[in-house]
């Protein structure tokens, strides 16, 4: 097929999908609408849907809409973790390894960044740095585990991940009730982070008044660039993605096939704690969290969208974070619960990684480009042909 | 320490096992059962939400438990059925099916539970427990003469009518893999569908029956998560159940009596935690345990394994 | 022949069979084939000369294109497996369809399983299985693991299933290929005895002992084509041989003499058994000198795959040496004997060949991304990428669209070219190339045996493993034949060979002293 079909066709598909949930969206809304009559359910569901839509980033009211920045830039805000589990995801998945860690990863690297940003006073700037690095670096190391049992012992890296994020968090819970609570305050959390260690907030920029979006949202900017060369202009990247297409066909070739297995879910890990690091400098006071923050699961959502290509991952993750910000505004001016965005998101899911989805609309491109070429070929044998005489 | 071994000692500790552990092994024996046929269901979690809520509102409604475990049941078989469709059928990798029905299953069910409490109530809920009352609760029974029994009888009797249940299931669920043709086909198609097909069995049916059943047994342990272990359905009660009953399975050497001792592990640990917290320990010391157990007993498996398969030839 | 004989007798006819292949691969193409109740019918030719093809219609896996199929009279159509054995037709693939953890009891009557209430009998399943097996004197242990039993019990399992589902007719796709030789004699005894019970057996084999003791008739098949059919008893060996091996096109490849010098490959004493304990490399001793295609012909699965296997490393000898240049390269890493200079052209192309669903550039550079040339510092250099593949796909003439097309999407000629492109541009010192040009176009197969020479004269050693005679024969300035795991004749002057000559080697009729072959190793 042409490179210019295959765009259309993912193109298509990828509308088809999003249509699809938000046609389940509106039929949930439209059951749990409040009104007597069908009209008035109608015209409820309207509403809501035009929260969904355009409420995460314009004002809504009876002279019309309007740009309010603040929404964009909860928007952007919450893109970050997901940015960093969604290329976290993106390198471990691209190797063909269905490691499930990075909820656990972001957790671990937000604490150790806690950690540092808490005990450990060092110059502001430097600090933050050290405090993400840490993170990373630590969370990392601990993705060892499951790709060292996989490479040696054949373990699966699904199953070892999924209970190492238990055993991360749990730990953090003890050591979060032993050592590090403050215990002035009534909810478990930490001492409050050094000011040297905090990611300033953007708010600089006129637009962006939000006090949530950080410098992260740029540090996430630039992590996208590196992976995005990194998986695609680089021999480590070259060698994480033919593995996973073809693992004998990378072990012929004379890679270190078990090496760059290792290396890919190192990767993964320091994205994931990095990611971590980040959110927690530039969102929070101190280290609180309690349970799973479900940012990795999300980052599998990012993943899966962007088709494990890093270049993308802004583009899904902005678009889950648009739907979730929608989804609030609907909570807050429709009255329609925000976790809707789970069933959107879980069926926008499925349809993308469904890979006969529309495998009859793929199949009739496939066979019109080769009528095409044939044509094509008969052609120019004809000329050749020709030219002989 | 001699405080928490003498909690430890109790009956009711050893009651307390037995309870943790019915909604895992349910789990277990659906991942058990899935990988007999050749393939991983890792969205049970997703499914015992699902079917968590519907029975603990359909029992509401009816007022009765029968009605509601009923429905807790059919809903986890449609929607293995449905993730059956997707991965069989539309060629949706299994893992990421999986992921997208526990992706709806946390936040999913909160948006139905209080859309349908908000039609049904006249205000959206964010739980049913306040709507499930210990009536329409899947009941207990204390088994005549054997209640008696000092400690035995309180260790043993006085269970939930599915916790008795998850122990027969288990023992019929062995028996339906070995000693039923249904079992046999599963095991055949698992392991060669080739092979199986090539004698006339049909590898699509039986892995649609294989992930019906892993909805089925989701139905059982989402009723018990929703309608005996606690009243009522709250968010993410399920708790990485789910998840659990993989490693168990998989630590369980995918065999059931395997998978229900590993069940037991898991309630003893979780159990431990219990107590922990009561003599004033930290549970969160004891909670990871199984899960690192599991880790390890994976590597020694796969070490052995592997060592095995290296072992020179025999002489012809 | 059949032509005097009543029509009558044929259990089986199939008639004028033409079988064309989606991708335009003609595997038959009019063959007759009957079968008469009672017999044991050899079915001989070369790989690819079309047996498979027409067994798997014969059970139903395939359907001709066109041509008749006509069953004890009735003309049928064979959809599907499930109607073949409706129609007493059984078939025992080579790789066996029987699953490991299940008992030998439990094989046999999977799908059609004996029942007590709910639950499987499994003391009528025994009992089936041991009454079938006494009746058949098929020796099998009806309670034991499949997985726990040698490769000749899991074989009879595999009969059993056949007859225990009403098979009156037995297809054997190459039986002894995986047998011992106790084993084989075994299965002869059985099969002489369903014989005489009256059942009919077609046998699938290339090996003419076995074939000239057991059979009555047998037909030949080269090409897609019959070459005949015959009673057993009045043909040689040496007939046989003939009918099979041969060349149907004469190549002219045009080469200059070959001037080898030093050795490049050097092979010695290698051996291997594989995991059902049939020795597959025995004593395997030879050189490749540079400057020369040093051919091995043989029919496949004599060990010419297991020994590429070893020399690049997928595989470990039991014992015996490779080196490259001096140096061992049992074992070595594969980015190490590429290092050294070997490269291969797989086999099997989809499986090592390529990664299908990244593009032709980045299956061109997958041995040589680490090198120098083609980074600058952490990144590629994209131009210098872009370059390289650009190139090769001008000098290999990869018929695409850019260097960007997915290169699972091209035809399997030019998927061939893009791996030769990769193996033979990386400035190589030794080239294994194994079954070159399996299955593809004409085009692509002349410029890759083109490329072969130019390489070979250029200086490359060279090592060809070719089941097709004429491309062995042809292209190799010397050759040498396998035959059960050893060398059995090694030829200095591929040119002076003849036909005849070549396929008695390759049948184990003939075989070289021990010096004749030594001479393959230039000490």
């Amino acid at each position: 097929m042409t490179r210019k079909r295959e765009i259309i066709f993912s193109i298509v598909r990828g509308a088809m999908a999003i249509m699809i949930a938000l046609l389940v969206a509106m039929l949930l809304i439209f059951i749990s609408a409040d009104g007597d009559s069908f009209g008035e359910k109608l015209s409820v569901t309207a509403e809501a849907m035009k929260q969904l839509l355009v409420g995460p980033i314009f004002r809504i009211n009876a002279t019309g809409i309007k740009f309010e920045g603040k929404r964009l830039a909860d928007v952007f805000a919450a893109m970050i973790p997901t940015i960093f589990t969604g290329l976290s995801v993106c390198v471990m998945f691209a190797a063909n390894q269905f490691n499930l860690g990075s909820e656990g990863g972001i957790m671990l690297g937000a604490f150790i960044s806690a950690i540092v940003a808490i005990y450990m006073p060092l110059p502001r700037g430097l600090h933050a740095l050290v405090c993400i690095l840490a993170g990373g670096l630590v969370t990392g190391l601990v993705m060892l585990i499951p790709a060292i049992l996989k490479v040696k012992l054949n373990v699966s890296e699904m199953v070892c991940s999924l209970m190492l994020n238990y055993i991360i968090m749990y730990i953090i819970k003890y050591l979060m009730n032993t050592s590090y609570a403050d215990k002035s305050k009534g909810q478990i959390q930490t001492y409050p982070f050094l000011n040297s260690s905090k990611l300033p907030a953007l708010s600089q920029a006129p637009i962006f008044t939000s006090s949530k979006l950080s410098w992260g949202i740029v540090i996430a900017v630039i992590a996208v660039v590196v992976m995005g060369f990194f998986m695609y202009r680089s021999r480590w990247g070259y060698q994480i993605r033919m593995i996973g297409i073809n693992q004998d066909f990378a072990k012929y070739s004379g890679m270190k096939v078990g090496f760059v297995i290792v290396l890919s879910q190192i990767i993964g890990g320091f994205l994931a704690g990095a990611g971590g690091g980040i959110e927690m400098l530039g969102r929070y006071p101190s280290f609180s969290w309690s349970a799973l923050p479900g940012y990795g699961w999300t980052g599998i959502t990012v993943a899966i969208l962007a088709g494990n290509n890093p270049w993308f991952v802004p583009l899904a993750a902005f678009f889950l974070a648009y739907l979730g910000k929608g989804c609030d505004m609907m909570a807050t001016y429709a009255n329609v619960p925000t976790q809707l965005i789970a069933i959107v998101q879980g069926v926008i899911f499925l349809f993308f990684a469904a890979e006969s989805f529309l495998s009859r609309y793929r199949q009739s491109l496939v066979v019109k480009t080769a009528k095409e070429e044939i044509a094509a070929k008969m052609a120019s044998s004809e000329e050749g042909g020709k030219k002989d005489e | 320490m001699s405080n928490l071994l003498s909690n430890i000692l109790s009956p009711g500790f050893f009651f307390s096992i037995f309870r943790i552990s019915a909604p895992i092994l349910y789990a277990t024996l659906a991942a058990i059962v899935v990988e007999k046929a050749g393939f991983a269901n890792i969205g049970l979690e997703g499914l015992m939400m699902f079917s968590a809520l519907f029975g603990s509102l359909a029992s509401y409604y009816a007022g009765s438990w029968v009605v509601g475990f009923l429905t807790a049941v059919i809903v986890g078989v449609v929607m293995s059925l449905v993730m059956g469709f997707f991965a069989f059928q539309l060629q949706t990798d299994i893992i990421l099916v999986g992921i997208a029905i526990n992706l709806m299953g946390s936040g999913g069910t909160l948006f139905l539970c209080k859309i349908i409490t908000d039609i049904t109530e006249g205000k959206a809920m964010a739980s049913t427990t306040g709507l499930v009352t210990s009536g329409i609760c899947i009941p207990n029974i204390s088994i005549p003469l054997i209640k008696d029994i000092p400690f035995i009888g309180e260790v043993i009797s006085g269970h939930s009518l599915l916790t008795y249940l998850a122990f027969l299931v288990c023992i019929l669920t062995s028996i339906m893999l070995y000693r039923t043709s249904l079992g046999l086909n599963i095991r055949a198609v698992g392991e060669n569908s080739n092979a199986a097909a090539s004698v006339g069995v049909s590898v699509l049916k039986i892995k649609y029956i294989a992930i019906g059943f892993s909805g089925l047994m989701s139905g059982f342990g989402g009723a018990f998560m929703s309608m005996s272990y606690a009243q009522g359905w709250s968010q993410d009660m399920v708790a990485g159940r789910g998840f659990i009953a993989l490693a168990a399975q998989a630590m369980g050497g995918g065999e059931c009596l395997g998978g229900m001792l590993s069940s037991l592990l898991f309630g003893f640990a979780q159990a431990l935690g219990i107590k922990f917290s009561a003599v004033g320990l930290d549970s969160n010391l004891a909670s990871p345990i199984p899960y690192a157990i599991t880790i390890i007993s994976l590597a020694i498996f796969g070490f052995v394994r592997i060592n095995r398969a290296k072992k020179p030839k025999v002489a012809a | 022949m059949g032509d005097g004989v009543n029509r009558e007798e044929y259990i089986v006819q199939m008639k004028q069979i033409s079988k064309v292949y989606s991708n335009g691969v003609a595997a038959n193409q009019g063959v007759d084939f009957n079968l008469k109740k009672g017999e044991i019918h050899a079915l001989m030719g070369e790989n690819g000369a079309g047996k498979s093809t027409l067994m798997k219609m014969l059970f139903g896996m395939e359907q001709p294109t066109s041509g008749e199929i006509v069953i004890n009279g009735e003309t049928t159509v064979l959809s599907s497996p499930s109607v073949a054995i409706s129609k007493g037709i059984g078939m025992v693939h080579q790789h066996f369809m029987l699953v490991p953890s299940l008992s030998v009891a439990e094989n046999v009557v999977l799908g059609m399983v004996p029942k007590k209430g709910i639950f499987i009998d499994k003391e009528k399943a025994i009992e089936i299985t041991r009454e079938n097996a006494e009746k058949y004197n098929l020796h099998v242990e009806p309670e034991m693991r499949v997985a726990d039993i040698p490769v000749g019990m899991k074989q009879k399992v595999e009969i059993l299933k056949a007859l225990v589902r009403g098979a009156k007719i037995l297809i054997l796709d190459e039986p002894t290929a995986v047998l011992t030789a106790q084993e084989t004699e075994e299965l002869f005894r059985e099969l002489t005895t369903l014989k005489k019970e009256g059942y009919t057996v077609v046998f699938i084999s290339h090996k003419l002992n076995e074939i000239k003791e057991i059979t009555d008739r047998l037909t030949i098949m080269r090409n897609g084509r019959s070459m005949g059919v015959y009673e057993t008893k009045d043909v040689s060996k040496e007939d046989i041989s003939r009918l099979m091996v041969g060349r149907d096109v004469v190549l002219n490849v045009q080469k200059d003499p070959a001037k080898p010098t030093e050795t490049v490959l050097k092979v010695r004493d290698l051996e291997y058994v594989n995991e059902w304990n049939k020795k597959m490399l025995n004593k395997v001793s030879f050189d490749v000198r540079k400057g020369e295609i040093l051919g091995i012909a043989g029919v496949e699965g004599n060990g010419q795959k297991e020994l590429i296997d070893m020399l690049f490393n997928l595989n470990v000898p039991d014992a015996g040496t490779a080196e490259v240049n001096g140096r061992s390269i049992i074992g070595l890493p594969q980015a190490k004997i590429r290092e050294m200079g070997v490269s291969l052209v797989p086999e099997d192309r989809m499986l090592y060949g390529i990664a299908g669903t990244a593009s032709i550039e980045e299956n061109v550079i997958s041995d040589r991304c680490a090198k120098k040339e083609l980074n600058n510092g952490p990144l590629f250099k994209m131009s210098e990428i872009h370059k390289l593949s650009e190139q090769l796909v001008k000098d290999y003439t990869v018929l695409c669209k850019s260097p960007a097309q997915q290169v699972g999407m091209l035809s399997g000629g030019n998927i061939q070219k893009v791996v030769v492109a990769r193996e033979f541009s990386n400035d190589p010192a030794l080239i294994l190339a194994d079954q070159p040009t399996r299955g593809i176009d004409v085009g692509a197969t002349e410029f890759i045996r083109k490329k072969l020479v130019e390489l070979s004269r250029s200086g490359v050693a060279v090592l060809l493993v070719s089941a097709d005679l004429a491309e062995v024969m042809e292209l190799s300035d010397s050759l040498i034949v396998m035959h059960n795991g050893r060398i059995v004749a090694y030829f200095r002057d591929a040119e002076t060979l003849t036909d005849e000559e070549m396929g008695e080697y390759m049948l184990g009729l003939k075989e070289q002293t021990p010096e004749e072959i030594r001479r393959v190793c230039h000490d």
